[in-house]
């Protein structure tokens, strides 16, 4: 075999460290990389991609039946089932507040806290809590999740251009990670990193989730901007060397891929492999993209996700 | 700096402190130096001396390291005989008091003697931390905008709701303390009935000046909490309040030393000081973002009565602490939003209309002076929308009046340009036009609403609020139906158009230093940047280098960013180091050299937004220019949309650019390759649209009759057609330089 000579690129710059957790909590550090995804032999790559689980607070309705059955009772419980969910092997628990949603129980503060301290002591893995993704709410909850999880290091989510004020502001005060939402934009993304640190938030506690869509779904966007923001960071730019999180499980698991059996074509194949393939491929694919967090939802996807990391990791 | 401020600051300082320096003396021996001290419900310590020197009183005898501390802050008493710059004392005097003050505060804890109760009355005391937190996110993100301190006694009990209720309806937190000859505002709103405390936004903190420094207190808490300073950052502690905390201190009545000098503290917080009263001004600007300290007598106010001099006041030191206007929603009887930007009001439908065919109507925006601009005040002049008859034909003049700290003459006409979407996005009212040919219909849906003309105004008003805050402060809209006044202001207002007009032509790209960046593309052209200078309209047609200027002023984060030419590189080329070093930078490394005036020599690159494309055509020695709104085949071979595919997506391609339609007209239109008069086909309804105004600029290039050797797809839409064509005509293009 003749000899080749791997090119190496010079990178300039590397992604930030952000550390979850820690205080009597398990710690996770994600980020830092100075190459891009598992390309080791070009540069250093300290911390491995995280696996979130994604809890919700309230007992899903609308969800495919293996992906319930997968968890069985736990569903009603968030606390029980950040509890699972964590024996499943997550290293994070991303908390979704979505009975906070107008339309889904409309719940306020208070209840946010309750569900914040409950899940946060049923577990020790790092936290990550998301709001219902309706604006003002999310500045009602996530305020309140916050003040629950103070020195915890929690990642509270999702700040976007409207209401990062007061989310960015929460994290300042309580010590937790702001998770920077934009609709799959570099500039939008980078935009609202500078905005958050104009705030006060330090880059180290800053991730960028920079909004997909399921395989199938403009999956290929957002690898795009991935791809761009990494090789953005890698060249010396410090507003977009923000760690990436993706949220997966949400978007994998309500396409119809994932969802129906009748009157597909019979090469989709069998229902049940179909939508673990899709929810796997999902986040295989945004890995290799420069994802440092991806939030999955079914049990059999995280093993498998776990053992592709480790291969991936060497 | 006022000598006469300094003085009283300086001697106010003193006095406090030396109360201080015995009150401590006292309770040591008293207490003992281990007694607690504390603010109840509050984990900062004295915040006011822990923010600034990370020092953290927790005990009586921790109070001797900041007593020393502000000794040595405090300067000298200037001699009458001696002229000094008093400013760096003065503030330094400030912050001793503070100390002092807070100092005092603890100790009065430490005796019991806090909160105050007065006149059965039970004061607030410092504000306590689950309070400040909730308060200090609003700060933060903006719902309130900041704190009036309102120290003293207002002129009436009358006066004094006024001012409360101005300050809460602007959605500021408002802290009452101090008094005058005993007797203090609170007393006066007590009296009145209004209700003190967290719930309405009003904080008593206690009846003397001293308690002032809780609210210094409080802003250096939210600075420590929300601004990520850590204590003992006093300079980050000072810029976050300046840049970040609205809040000022208005003064009631008689100021005394003690005042002064509580002020200075305030100041160096970069919190202005307003008084009612008879007080020197201390107006250059530095330490505060405008102005430092205003007397604002309040009998000079103008205004009809007590109330409106009130109110009038409360406005001033929103303006002069910089405070911006947002207006939710926009309070109108119909609806109001993009939905509604396209609508048509028909003839059936119509209850009135203003210009148009045969009509008479204009819009015109105009920048005044602060004070000669009253906010939101909106005037009719003639009869309204009700007074005509159905389907009416009036003549209408719009006059928006404009002032503010960062408005700029040359914003103008963008922000006059910004009426025709701000009106269309009402229900039933339909814009067409600008300037002089604007013209507007009335929906007879929406009158019987009770639309009227003076809800022009409230639109105008808070759309450019909500939209254009960054520059400007206030608006006023004065609409004119009265035709005789009508036909006057036109006249007036067409002067100011051919200004304008005069000024955009003589806006060069050398009269400039900095061109402007547009980068809103690169979400699907990511390696797209436009460089937009004076004589090239951005590719879009949407932007020029005025709106790039106001846009970065608007928002200077976003996708506008000046860009300075740095040393030129190329004259003729139009190539500077400034430029391809931010091209580069902003393209991804892909795009490293960048001329803004050769069509062949690494041209500018193309989003997809373009409104047209040129392509050379080799053959004729000439380039092609093809409309987005031009469906034919073109003598390149190819149509506008295939052309895209080539041009478009941030690729730098010699011979091939995108542009605007209005870069035909510009007097550096590709220079290098000759301008004008290289065009050899262009679309048609280039022609008709830009017909006379291209015609000029033929003329100018030596060729008055260019326009119809130019070839389009009624001629030509192959190189075999458009060569004899080009050769019947005489075109010069053959003949020039060769392009290759």
């Amino acid at each position: 075999m003749p000899e080749v000579e791997v090119p190496l690129e010079k990178w300039t710059g590397k992604v930030n460290e952000v550390r979850l957790g820690g205080n009597g909590r398990q710690a996770v550090v994600v980020g830092g990389e100075a190459t891009f995804p598992f390309l080791q032999f070009e540069g250093a790559i300290p911390n491995r991609p995280a696996v979130a689980i994604e809890v919700l607070d309230v007992q899903p309705t609308g969800w495919p039946s293996q992906l319930a059955a997968a968890w069985g009772n736990v569903l009603a419980d968030p606390a029980l089932w950040a509890k699972k969910a964590a024996e499943y092997g997550a290293d994070i628990i991303a908390l979704r507040l979505k009975s906070a949603h107008p339309e889904e129980g409309d719940t306020g503060a208070e209840e946010a806290k309750k569900t914040v301290d409950k899940v946060l002591a049923a577990m020790d893995l790092p936290l990550i809590v998301l709001g219902p993704e309706v604006a003002e709410k999310d500045n009602i909850v996530l305020v309140a999740a916050s003040e629950a999880a103070r020195g915890q290091r929690i990642a509270l989510g999702n700040c976007e251009e409207k209401n990062y004020r007061t989310i960015g502001a929460a994290c300042i005060a309580d010590g937790h990670v702001a998770i920077a939402k934009t609709p799959i934009e570099i500039n939008l993304a980078k935009q609202l990193n500078i905005l958050l640190c104009d705030l006060g938030v330090s880059p180290e506690s800053i991730l960028m989730d920079p909004t997909t869509g399921a395989l199938g779904y403009g999956l290929e966007y957002t690898y795009s901007v991935m791809e761009r923001l990494r090789l953005a960071c890698l060249t010396g730019d410090g507003m977009t060397s923000m760690p990436m999180i993706c949220t997966v499980g949400e978007e994998s698991w309500r396409q119809k891929e994932s969802k129906s059996d009748i009157e597909v074509p019979a090469t989709w194949g069998e229902l049940e492999q179909r939508a673990l393939i899709w929810e796997e491929m999902t986040a295989s694919t945004l890995l290799n993209a420069g994802a440092d967090i991806v939030v999955l939802r079914h049990p059999k996807t995280v093993e498998a996700i776990k053992a592709t990391i480790d291969k991936l990791m060497g | 700096m006022s000598r006469f401020i300094a003085t009283s600051a300086i001697q106010g300082a003193h006095a406090v402190f030396n109360e201080a320096e015995q009150l401590l003396a006292q309770a040591m021996e008293k207490l003992g130096p281990d007694t607690p001290v504390a603010f109840p419900n509050t984990a900062y310590y004295l915040p006011v001396i822990y923010s600034f020197t990370g020092h953290k009183v927790e005990r009586l005898k921790d109070m001797a390291w900041p007593l020393e501390h502000a000794r040595a802050l405090l300067p000298p008493v200037p001699q009458d005989n001696l002229w000094l710059p008093y400013l760096g004392e003065t503030l330094d005097s400030g912050v001793a008091t503070l100390f002092a003050e807070e100092m005092i505060e603890g100790i009065r804890f430490a005796l019991g003697e806090q909160p105050e109760v007065r006149n059965g009355f039970t004061y607030n005391g410092p504000i306590d931390d689950v309070q400040m937190r909730s308060w200090g996110i609003q700060m933060v993100d903006g719902r309130m905008p900041g704190f009036a301190a309102l120290v003293g006694v207002a002129k009436s009990n009358e006066v004094a709701v006024k001012i409360v209720r101005e300050l809460q309806s602007k959605g500021q937190l408002i802290f009452l303390c101090g008094n005058v000859n005993g007797r203090s505002i609170v007393d006066q709103l007590l009296e009145e009935g209004v209700e003190l405390g967290y719930d309405t936004f009003t904080v008593p903190f206690g009846s003397d000046t001293i308690s002032a420094v809780y609210a210094l207190g409080y802003a250096a808490r939210a600075a420590i909490s929300f601004g990520n300073v850590a204590p003992g950052d006093f300079r980050q502690i000072l810029l976050y309040n300046k840049f970040r905390c609205f809040a000022f201190v208005l003064a009631l009545g008689q100021v005394d030393d003690l005042k002064y000098a509580t002020a200075a503290g305030a100041i160096s917080y970069g919190f202005p000081v307003m008084a009612d009263t008879v007080i020197p001004n201390i107006l250059p600007t530095g330490i505060t973002q405008y102005e430092h300290v205003i007397s604002l007598p309040f009998d000079d106010i103008p205004g009809k009565d007590d109330l409106e001099r009130a109110e009038r006041l409360v406005q001033r030191c929103i303006e002069v602490r910089g405070i911006k206007v947002k207006i939710a929603k926009v309070p109108i009887p119909v609806a109001y939003g993009p939905a509604f930007e396209g609508e048509v009001v028909r003839r059936d439908n119509l209850q009135a209309e203003f210009g148009g065919k045969g009509g008479l109507c204009f819009e015109w925006l105009t920048m005044k002076d602060m004070d000669e601009v009253e906010d939101g005040k909106f005037t009719v002049v003639g009869g309204d929308l009700d007074a005509f008859e159905e389907g009416a034909k009036v003549p209408l003049g719009i006059v928006v009046e404009v002032s503010g700290r960062k408005m700029q003459k040359d914003f103008e006409p963008v922000l006059e340009r910004q009426i025709h979407h701000f009106i269309n996005g009402a229900e039933g009212i339909q814009h067409i036009g600008q300037r002089d040919i604007a013209w507007l219909r009335f929906s007879k849906s929406a009158v019987a609403k009770g639309f009227r003309l003076k809800h022009l105004g409230d639109i105008l008003h808070a759309n450019f609020h909500n939209q254009f805050g960054a520059i400007v402060d206030k608006i006023q809209v004065t609409l004119h139906t009265d035709k005789a006044k009508v036909q006057e202001l036109i006249e007036q207002a067409r002067v100011v158009y051919q200004e304008r007009n005069v000024r955009i032509a003589g806006l060069t790209d050398e009269a400039v230093d900095t061109y402007y960046s547009c980068t809103l593309c690169q979400s699907f052209a990511p390696n797209h940047v436009c460089i937009i200078n004076p004589e090239r309209v951005g590719l879009c047609g949407a932007y020029n280098w005025l709106d790039c200027r106001a846009a970065f002023e608007i928002s200077p984060r976003g996708p506008n960013q000046p860009v300075p030419k740095g040393k030129v590189i190329d004259e003729r080329l139009g190539e500077w180091e400034g430029v391809n070093q931010f091209v580069y930078e902003h393209s991804g490394m892909n795009v490293e050299r960048f001329t803004i005036y050769s069509l062949m020599d690494s041209p500018m690159t193309t989003c997809g937004c373009c409104e047209c494309v040129m392509v050379i055509i080799p053959e004729a020695n000439g380039v092609m220019i093809i409309s987005r709104d031009d469906y034919s085949m073109t003598p390149c071979g190819m149509t506008f949309t295939t052309l895209m595919g080539t041009v478009g997506g941030g690729m730098q391609t010699p011979g091939m650019m995108g542009h605007g339609k209005y870069y035909l007209l510009s007097k550096q239109f590709i220079p290098v390759q000759g301008g004008i008069k290289r065009v050899v086909w262009m679309s048609q309804n280039l022609k008709e649209e830009l017909g006379e105004e291209l015609k000029e600029i033929c003329a100018a290039a030596g060729e008055p009759d260019l326009l119809d050797k130019i070839a389009d797809a009624s001629i030509a839409t192959t190189v075999e057609e458009l060569l004899p064509f080009l050769e019947e005509k005489g075109h010069p293009a053959p003949s020039m330089e060769s392009l290759i």
